[in-house]
């Protein structure tokens, strides 16, 4: 028992930090907003940080895993909704159309993609963006390019009241539930042979293969558990709280733009990252709506470059080297 | 008469090919000689755009006349990124210069929405058309099309003609090898980074010539896409490659969009855009290092 | 049985033929050196033992099983070690992790937990004497203590036979005699284990370490033979020293 709590003490910083969040959300007034948008950003860098961070590959498309979900959650409640009795039944029929989707469309782009370098590997993601959207709109699949309004739906298995609770605080909640567990999925990959495998072919892919490690295996355990956390992501924090979906918004690149920002902010690989870049990208944007809005990309554009030259680590790499050898190693990972 | 439609849309295609090949060969020339996927290639085809239609619309000068302005833009764009960041990657990871690539594509995507809005333009050069008997080519499409072969040809030369041409050439071939036989590698590095910049840029004006609509700040993705799937077919390393494989890709979606627009309940231009990636996909599954080889 | 046997490979990349008809036999527990300058196809041979590329012609067999198209990560848990010319470690991890790795994925994968292995890196750890770094990340080690960590770390993974690249070039007299003594020690500690040294030139130390020596010379085999009699081979003395005694 007392290994198993060394092994894991580096969770609680973050679940200290989420716990703050949802404290400070629902405790001042106004503040649910600004902490679920921080909880979302938190969880989006979770999420993708489990592939950018671990394998050191980048996906251009990653949010096409996030609309998928998007679109299965929309099918649960759409197709299910006139089944009496299901009440609270469809949402998780959604979810695990989400979980199903993501799964099979991370298969279908990593059983090709995998296999390739990492140019290459970027360069067949690229498209899966613009190739799953438009394959949608242009075959006219759930609806096409008209997309899916379900809040009638909504309200009708609901009730109206419950409808707007699971929109505007459920949905976070879930969120909420989604960082923590991709948090504690990400450091059980550290620790255990997985982690270890990934740190080897992201260093050198070459020697890791010569030490016996199957690097494709790996990387497709860190690419479908990715996508799985970005669909339930998308299911939640879209699906659940505005719904209905709209293929070129939940096709839109900005958000991988925003993930990959959060990610090598915070400190890609690390389990702490995520958190601090979400937060500061988070408040950020935030507070720069307020002043310059549509700016943040803009400014945050060349800070990318800047963090990519200057300190590839990021926040929490820099933080881990300071505190090697100390008792706050354990805590900071 | 069949018959004719098929060569009309067979010519299309060829003239919209030439033009997508000229767009690819930047990218190729900077995969070549630095090993660096220019992830943002989309947004420097915009710039161009942006270039042509402000030249147009603001001071009436004529597209054609615009090309060697875009030139020195994207020479100049080239080396700026080239030296405030491009240089020090060059031995980081390749997910350094992939998400370096990427976030300048963000940058100026993000800046033209601050300086141009994000409404769609275009502009219009009012000149006629040709008939080439089983078929109508705008004089504009035309001209385009014979600015990209003209380009293409002028890179020849370059390549084989000229010092410079000749010392990026065999620092594609081996970097070490160049270096040993007294080529100035970094120097190689950033002209041919630029020069890459620069084509991407130039075609940008060319592509307004084709369709002189729909310009704005995110124009460029579904170019990037195009361009990788066109630089994957032609050979990644290779400009020459590049451009052929815009000519078979030009055939390839021309023919698609014809065909997709025949079947029933399906919007033939989102198809035509699945239809690329699709295509991206089954090449790099069969052969990554192109279709065509170079010797 | 032999441990190792290479029939006939050839290697061709274009037009250029790096490894020509060279067959091999290694048996267990024997120390072989491979022997030739630069461009002589040893680094092409060894990968093409361990999988890296692909000969045109011929076949490679371990313990009796061809195993010339298996992929590379399969052929360390079967008991193929290998240490390269240049160390290329996994810099950012610790040292202890990186000699982890290679037990939990070399010849005990799936036998033994994350924990285990980082245990039998302790121990390896220990044997190169680098304990006093376990916890550095591997990239701030000296060159030479990465390539005691790279020995550290094909030793976790409990090879059969370990393929050591140490061509040596540029190395000082101490690194070399360093590396001797490793060498030496690796033969004593570890006598079932078959080593496969590749060295650039014929020393008289590892000539009396290795029980048999293989001269390359431009791709092809000159000499395969035991150690005394490779080294008085008139062929081998030719290609080392320009010309036969006598001329």
């Amino acid at each position: 028992m007392k290994g198993t709590f060394a092994k894991y003490s580096a969770l609680i910083p973050v679940y200290v930090a989420y716990g703050i969040m949802l404290l400070i959300g629902s405790k001042m007034s106004g503040m649910w907003q600004l902490m679920a948008m921080l909880l979302f950003y938190c969880a989006l860098g979770q999420a993708f940080n489990i592939f950018l961070g671990m394998t050191g590959y980048v996906d251009f498309g990653y949010v096409a895993f996030m609309g998928v979900g998007t679109y299965g959650m929309a099918l649960g409640i759409t197709r299910f909704a006139h089944f009496e009795g299901l009440g609270v039944g469809i949402v998780i029929i959604g979810y695990c159309l989400a979980v199903l989707m993501a799964t099979l469309l991370s298969l279908a782009v990593g059983a090709v993609a995998l296999r390739l370098r990492g140019a290459y590997f970027a360069i067949a993601t690229i498209g899966v963006n613009e190739g799953f959207r438009y394959l949608i709109e242009g075959a006219k699949i759930w609806n096409g390019s008209e997309g899916m309004i379900f809040s009638g739906q909504l309200n009708k298995v609901f009730g109206r009241e419950a409808a707007s609770a699971l929109s505007t605080f459920w949905a976070d909640i879930f969120v909420l539930i989604i960082a923590a567990v991709a948090a504690f999925v990400t450091l059980h990959y550290m620790r255990s042979k997985i982690g270890y495998a990934l740190t080897a072919l992201r260093e050198d892919e070459d020697a890791a293969k010569v030490m016996g490690i199957n690097v494709t295996k790996y990387k497709i355990i860190a690419f479908i558990t990715s996508a799985v956390f970005a669909g339930l992501l998308g299911a939640s924090a879209w699906a659940l709280k505005t719904p209905y979906v709209f293929p070129p918004e939940v096709f839109e690149i900005h958000y991988t733009v925003e993930a990959i920002i959060i990610v090598l902010l915070g400190g890609a690989g690390t389990l702490l990252g995520p958190v601090v870049g979400g937060l500061i990208y988070g408040i950020s944007k935030y507070y720069l709506a307020i002043i310059l809005p549509g700016f943040q990309l803009i400014i945050f554009a060349p800070i990318i470059i800047v963090i990519i030259v200057v300190f590839p680590e990021g926040t929490v790499g820099m933080l881990k080297k300071k505190v090697r050898g100390t008792s706050f190693e354990r805590y900071i990972v | 008469m069949i018959l004719n439609q098929l060569i009309g849309n067979l010519i299309q295609g060829l003239v919209l090919g030439a033009i997508y090949g000229m767009m690819t060969m930047g990218l190729s020339l900077i995969f070549g000689v630095l090993k660096v996927v220019n992830v943002g290639h989309g947004a420097f085809i915009m710039v161009g755009a942006f270039t042509s239609l402000y030249l147009f619309n603001g001071l009436g000068i004529v597209p054609i006349l615009a090309i060697p302005v875009a030139l020195i833009i994207g020479l100049a764009l080239g080396f700026i990124f080239y030296y405030s960041a491009i240089r020090r990657l060059l031995n980081a990871p390749e997910l350094a210069t992939l998400l370096a690539t990427f976030a300048m594509g963000v940058l100026l995507e993000e800046t033209a929405k601050f300086i141009f809005g994000s409404e769609f333009r275009g502009y219009n050069w009012p000149v006629s058309k040709i008939s080439l008997g089983v078929t109508v080519l705008p004089l504009t499409k035309l001209y385009a099309c014979l600015g990209s072969i003209f380009i293409a040809v002028l890179l020849y030369f370059w390549f084989n003609k000229t010092r410079a041409g000749t010392a990026m050439r065999s620092v594609v071939e081996d970097s070490e090898g160049a270096r040993v036989c007294g080529v100035n590698v970094q120097g190689v590095y950033a002209l041919s980074f630029a020069l890459g910049i620069g084509l991407t840029v130039t075609s940008g004006v060319l592509l307004t010539m084709f369709i002189p609509v729909g310009i704005n700040p995110y124009m460029g993705g579904p170019y990037t896409l195009k361009a990788f799937v066109i630089a994957v077919l032609g050979g990644l390393a290779s400009p020459y490659g590049a451009f052929f494989g815009g000519l078979i890709f030009g055939l390839l979606e021309n023919g698609s969009y014809t065909i997709f627009a025949m079947l029933p309940h399906v919007e033939p231009f989102a198809l035509t855009r699945f239809f690329s990636f699709l295509i991206l996909l089954i090449i790099l599954l069969i052969r990554p290092t192109g279709l065509l080889r170079t010797k | 049985m032999a441990l190792l046997r290479l029939e006939n490979i050839t290697k061709r990349f274009g037009g250029l033929v790096a490894v020509d008809n060279v067959s091999l036999e290694v048996r267990q527990g024997e120390l072989i050196a491979i022997v030739g300058p630069n461009g002589a196809g040893k680094t092409t041979l060894f990968n093409v033992v361990s999988g890296a590329f692909l000969p045109e012609e011929g076949k490679v067999f371990f313990e009796d099983r061809d195993i010339t198209r298996l992929p590379t990560y399969k052929r360390a848990p079967l008991g193929l070690g290998r240490t390269f010319q240049i160390p290329r470690p996994f810099s950012s991890a610790s040292v202890r992790e990186n000699v982890a790795i290679g037990a939990m994925f070399g010849t005990q994968a799936g036998e033994v937990s994350v924990d285990e292995s980082l245990e039998i890196a302790d121990h390896y750890i220990e044997r190169v004497a680098l304990q006093d770094h376990r916890d550095k990340a591997a990239g701030t080690l000296t060159p030479v203590e990465k390539k005691l960590m790279e020995i550290a770390r094909a030793l976790a993974m409990k090879p059969k036979l370990l393929l050591m690249d140490e061509a040596m070039a540029g190395m000082n007299p101490k690194d070399i005699g360093d590396m001797v003594q490793l060498l030496v020690r690796l033969k004593e500690e570890e006598p079932s284990m078959s080593i496969i040294a590749m060295v650039e030139h014929i020393m008289r130390a590892v000539a009396g370490l290795a029980e048999r020596v293989m001269v390359m010379h431009q791709g092809a085999k000159l000499v395969d033979a035991p150690t005394k009699e490779a080294l008085t081979d008139p062929r081998v003395v030719e290609v080392y020293l320009g010309q036969p005694k006598g001329e």
